[in-house]
């Protein structure tokens, strides 16, 4: 990169790290939630949007990270962030054999997979009462310091989009491109694509896991619904998609955006969330099937060759 | 469990699963002509029950008058859906309709969930049971099946006996070939999609009057009705009912054992467990 990209990095970084500083409570918890749509949006877009292999069930990796969390909080009194890294590693721990069996699945077969796989870990949160409580859910002691999960949840954003851009500029990334485009030919020249496709898998998982126990702490109280709930991983297929699948920037541009907008409408709305999220996937699905990004470049003003 | 126990559990689920073949089967033949999955199947099964059941709710009229209204409905809106979205991304990857039906998925739920809240309906039409053998079938389980039973077997019949049928069926092994002998393949989509949506809607008819439904059920009706093609074998229309005959059964068995909502999970395990195991399933074809 550039010495003014640098630059305009920086500023960006200190002014977000000002910002809590600066803005009452209630925008800062907006802005923390908009930190962790863009951690999950550009989480899934490495294995859906670098590697094709499109997921619809990565909540099942948020619940899972937000649940062990919560309980290493609450049972063995573990601090909150060595629980939230406790609940990463377990979901890319769970990733890892799940990787091995499901991503030998393609297409509609493996997103059709995950959501069977999240539908049925909710069910599972639900029904083990002794351990989850099931439907009553689990209550956390509150979190008294809001700037202290801001910068948790900011500095898990800055690492998943650093990861994204690092992996994407790598011959990894290109090894990965090369599955998505076509998965045989890469497997002729000689790129062993198991490896790579479940390592990006597991890197995928990682970072919902993370914000997963953030978000535990953060709202001191989880059910089943509000942690596995469909709606996260249609979220995490719409944001990546509406700003651009398969670059850097698109998930940032696209959490972001939605998250404005669902601060905007949806609060005064709520009861058209779903449709308004389905409306919106029908028509980037149908008239800009690249997102914003591939407008932008269209239009000029991004250049053609711009790829992060 | 006794021997008695065990055959209740079997028949209960075989009823079931007629029912839930009839859906698969929808399913099964827009995956065949399009190599489109129908993200919003579960869907069309709910706007299919919900029409039985406010017909039943506000004039009285019995189900099976109200399937006769539920079918041409859920064709027509079969129809639009693969007139206007569907149809510009036949040909494209899978995927790109599958996202897209999720969207159609969502709006229907959004509707159905402003228009009726989120309270569960059920028609209770049929009550009690019939003693055979010493198993009790509940009336509204025996009808349920008997009318799944002679749709399915009908709509077989204008797969094998028809014109149209035939066209399908041609369109299914080679959509270039079929174009070429002069189908008019774009109609044959149409009325792909739109029977199979009436065959949604019969389903959602019929489940009705078995079991409460709330208008978010979709999702849940989709990954069954999923579960039962891949373990029956894709884009097979008998492996549909072996499939649905199986899952059936495994959901009875474990609602008996477990709990009804762990039936569910048992039978996404069970979708997740044959994609990897058989992914021809067990009627289908390797690909």
């Amino acid at each position: 990169m550039s010495w003014a990209r640098w630059g305009v990095l920086g500023l960006t970084l200190a002014v977000l790290a000002a910002l809590p500083l600066l803005l009452p409570s209630y925008r800062t918890a907006f802005l923390l939630l908009t930190f962790m749509y863009v951690t999950l949006a550009s989480s899934w877009n490495i294995i859906a949007g670098y590697t094709g292999y499109v997921s619809f069930g990565h909540a099942a990796f948020f619940g899972l990270g937000a649940y062990t969390a919560a309980l290493l909080i609450i049972r063995l009194g573990v601090h909150w962030l060595a629980a939230a890294f406790a609940g990463a590693f377990v979901a890319a721990l769970l990733a890892l054999p799940l990787g091995f069996v499901l991503l030998r699945l393609r297409g509609p077969y493996f997103a059709i997979a995950m959501l069977g796989l999240a539908a049925a870990l909710e069910v599972v949160a639900n029904t083990w009462v002794t351990l989850t409580r099931g439907g009553s859910g689990l209550n956390l002691p509150p979190a008294l310091s809001l700037v202290q999960v801001y910068f948790a949840m900011g500095l898990a954003m800055v690492a998943v989009v650093a990861v994204s851009y690092r992996i994407i500029t790598s011959r990894y990334g290109l090894r990965l491109v090369a599955i998505r485009e076509d998965e045989q030919a890469a497997e002729a020249m000689g790129i062993n694509t198991t490896v790579h496709k479940v390592s990006a898998f597991v890197i995928s998982a990682f970072f919902p896991g993370l914000v997963g126990g953030f978000y535990a702490w953060h709202l001191s109280y989880i059910d089943p619904n509000s942690v596995f709930r469909p709606i996260l991983s249609i979220g995490m297929v719409i944001m990546t998609m509406f700003g651009g699948i398969g670059t850097v920037s698109g998930p940032i541009l696209g959490g972001v955006l939605l998250s404005l907008v669902s601060e905007v409408f949806w609060a005064r709305l709520p009861e058209l969330h779903r449709g308004v999220f389905g409306a919106l996937i029908i028509i980037v699905i149908l008239l800009l099937p690249g997102g914003i990004i591939s407008l932008l470049k269209s239009r000029g003003m991004l250049p053609q060759n711009w790829r992060v | 469990m006794d021997f008695q126990t065990l055959l209740q559990l079997t028949v209960g689920g075989l009823l079931l699963g007629a029912v839930y073949a009839l859906a698969a089967a929808g399913l099964n033949l827009i995956f065949g002509v399009m190599r489109v999955v129908n993200f919003a199947h579960g869907d069309l099964m709910m706007l299919g029950a919900y029409t039985t059941f406010w017909l039943y709710q506000l004039w009285g009229i019995n189900p099976v008058v109200g399937l006769f209204a539920a079918m041409p409905l859920l064709f027509a809106l079969g129809w639009v859906l693969q007139r206007f979205l569907v149809n510009r991304l036949v040909g494209q990857p899978p995927l790109m309709s599958l996202i897209m039906l999720w969207g159609v998925s969502l709006i229907i739920i959004n509707a159905g969930l402003l228009a009726w809240t989120s309270n569960v309906r059920s028609v209770p039409y049929f009550s009690g049971g019939i003693d055979l053998a010493g198993i009790s079938i509940s009336r509204s389980r025996g009808a349920a099946f008997l009318m799944a039973t002679v749709l399915s077997v009908a709509v077989w019949l204008f797969l094998q006996r028809t014109r149209w049928g035939k066209a399908i069926r041609a369109t299914a092994q080679s959509a270039e070939m079929a174009l070429v002998c002069g189908i008019n393949v774009d109609r044959v989509r149409l009325l792909t999609f739109g029977l199979a949506a009436a065959m949604a809607g019969a389903a959602g008819n019929l489940l009705i009057t078995i079991l409460a439904i709330s208008p978010g059920v979709g999702p849940t009706f989709l990954l069954k009705a999923f579960a039962i093609i891949v373990i029956g074998g894709l884009g097979s229309f008998q492996g549909a009912f072996i499939g649905a005959l199986v899952v059936g059964v495994l959901e009875s068995f474990s609602s008996f054992t477990i709990s009804a909502q762990a039936a569910d999970a048992v039978v996404y395990f069970a979708l997740i467990l044959f994609l990897l195991v058989r992914p021809g399933g067990l009627m289908g074809a390797r690909e």
